[in-house]
């Protein structure tokens, strides 16, 4: 009984993404329209852009710049977030900058930055960056801010400074804080690579998508899409498997208090 | 768990060859002020001075709100009282290091390390190589009655296991001074007071100066050599009363005994009576 279930809900995901293909192919059957190619024919263009060398470099070019972006992006804001969230001035200072950029949309940008930058890498990195950063810096600062007083105390008579405080307790003590912005920021992240290359037409995944949309191939426009929705699927899975083996001590799950004074 | 043998043959020996107490920390008319939110400001502790010597078990008794607890972070070097001055051997105390080490109420534990890991942070940040710190803090950790638990992390851990660990990390970098904040204080009754004995049982090893807060006067009493009974908000002292029960202490036998029962009886009288506290400004 067990095992049926279980293998039910391993599955689900599969299923649910079968059942999504199979609402397209019927709709798509059913309005019979050139800008809704059927699932089938969709899925059918996915190995053929993948097999095709420029598309596969178009597309490893986006995925460079989406991980320098996200990399760079993390690197700035981890720490920029903890320090906000241990000093009062950092944050009074930091705080007004961050909500002027925060409703603005990142690709909205992206015209101004190509003015100073030009349309190549730079300026794709940088709208991506920008995109990543404020999810990252927002849960970093809730991550540091929430630290028991009394562990840095801890720390501190153990004769640790000040920066090795913020490095060997802060940090780790709002690691799973950092990993929820950093999941957030790298779905931003796919979100901004795609669009900078819609905006800044080069070369990308985006490029692909909006050139053949340009000229009605749509079979190809949907499976770029599906490619980049699998792009973001595989991303987060393995993100989330690498949060998991580094926060296992925060999971919920991991709550099994021993009956022992 | 094992409880360490009550080593009653050595005891009295090591009780009547004491040197001649010396003063560990010394707190000089502290007092200290909050800002609290508007204009207003808190008076919590008020123009404290005492004495505390070296190996002495000292309790700090009083009501929440007393500034117990302030008087303890500033001997920690964790809070900077507004006025006055505490010293440790003779050297004014200007912040939190491994010659005074505090256990929590909270326990403040790290949460992403093993209760190994633990144990073993205050001395890998003291220097010591890997398997020395290893070997020395599972010693601890067996002290404390937690062997078989170096793997655990924190979260699978009672309340009482994780004072266990909190007590051995402090312990393992040999601070000269046990701060003690209310440790047991969110602890059951039945934890409580078998962690009092292992307590007790540990600190007749080595009798480290311990400066303890809480507000049980059973424990105060039970534990100590001196208790200093503080009154209400603004937190002054009120009495030193010194505790002269034999040691090693049995809490079956001191429960029965009529000198502990009179002590008990007398602090809670001292509690209680607030007039000195209402007739303050």
């Amino acid at each position: 009984m067990m095992t049926a279930r279980d293998a039910l809900s391993r599955s689900a995901p599969f299923l649910a993404c079968l059942g999504l293909l199979g609402i397209w192919q019927l709709a798509a059957l059913a309005l019979k329209t050139d800008s809704l190619p059927t699932a089938w024919e969709a899925v059918r263009a996915v190995p053929s852009i993948l097999g095709d060398k420029e598309s596969l470099v178009n597309i490893l070019a986006s995925l460079r710049r989406m991980a320098i972006g996200f990399g760079a992006g993390v690197m700035v804001s981890v720490p920029l977030g903890l320090t906000m969230g241990r000093s009062r001035g950092v944050a009074s200072f930091f705080n007004p900058l961050l909500m002027i950029i925060y409703p603005v949309p990142k690709a909205a940008l992206m015209p101004i930055i190509m003015l100073w930058l030009g349309i190549g890498d730079v300026a794709k990195i940088l709208v991506i960056f920008l995109g990543v950063s404020l999810p990252v810096i927002y849960h970093s600062f809730q991550g540091a801010k929430a630290v028991e007083e009394k562990m840095l105390w801890s720390g501190a008579a153990m004769g640790l400074s000040a920066a090795q405080r913020m490095v060997r307790i802060v940090l780790p003590a709002a690691l799973p804080e950092i990993f929820t912005g950093c999941r957030t920021g790298l779905v931003l992240a796919l979100i901004t690579m795609v669009t900078s290359e819609m905006i800044a037409r080069q070369s990308g995944a985006g490029n692909i998508l909006f050139n053949a949309l340009d000229m009605g191939q749509y079979d190809t426009v949907y499976a770029m899409i599906i490619i980049v929705g699998a792009m973001g699927i595989g991303l987060d899975v393995a993100f989330e498997s690498l949060r998991r083996r580094l926060v296992r001590w925060s999971e919920p799950g991991f709550d099994i208090p021993i009956g022992f004074a | 768990m094992k409880l360490l043998p009550l080593r009653s043959d050595i005891q009295v020996e090591t009780t009547q060859q004491r040197e001649p107490a010396t003063a560990m920390i010394e707190i000089d008319r502290v007092s200290q002020i909050f800002q609290t939110s508007g204009r207003q400001s808190h008076l919590a502790l008020s123009d404290i001075s005492l004495t505390i010597e070296d190996g002495a078990f000292v309790s700090i008794l009083g009501p929440s709100g007393c500034g117990k607890s302030t008087l303890l972070y500033i001997v920690g070097g964790f809070v900077s009282p507004t006025k006055g001055v505490a010293a440790m051997m003779g050297r004014p105390i200007t912040g939190p290091g491994p010659d005074r080490g505090p256990v929590f109420q909270e326990f403040a534990l790290f949460p992403w390390k093993s209760v190994l890991g633990n144990v073993m942070y205050g001395p890998l940040q003291q220097g010591l190589k890997s398997a020395e710190a290893e070997a020395q803090s599972r010693a601890l950790i067996e002290m404390v009655g937690l062997k078989g638990f170096e793997h655990f992390y924190p979260k699978e851990l009672s309340g009482g296991m994780k004072q266990r660990v909190a007590l051995a990390r402090t312990l393992a970098y040999h601070p000269a001074v046990l701060l003690m904040d209310e440790p047991f204080g969110a602890l059951d009754a039945h934890t409580r007071t078998r962690l009092q004995n292992d307590l007790l049982n540990i600190w007749e090893r080595d009798r480290k100066t311990v400066l303890f807060v809480t507000h049980s006067v059973d424990e105060a009493v039970y534990l100590s050599d001196k208790v200093v009974v503080m009154t209400r908000a603004p937190g002054r002292i009120k009495q030193l009363v010194d505790i002269h029960l034999p040691r090693p202490r049995r809490r079956s036998e001191l429960l029965l005994d009529s000198h502990y029962q009179r002590y008990v009886v007398d602090i809670e009288r001292m509690i209680d009576d607030t007039s000195e506290d209402e007739l303050r400004p």
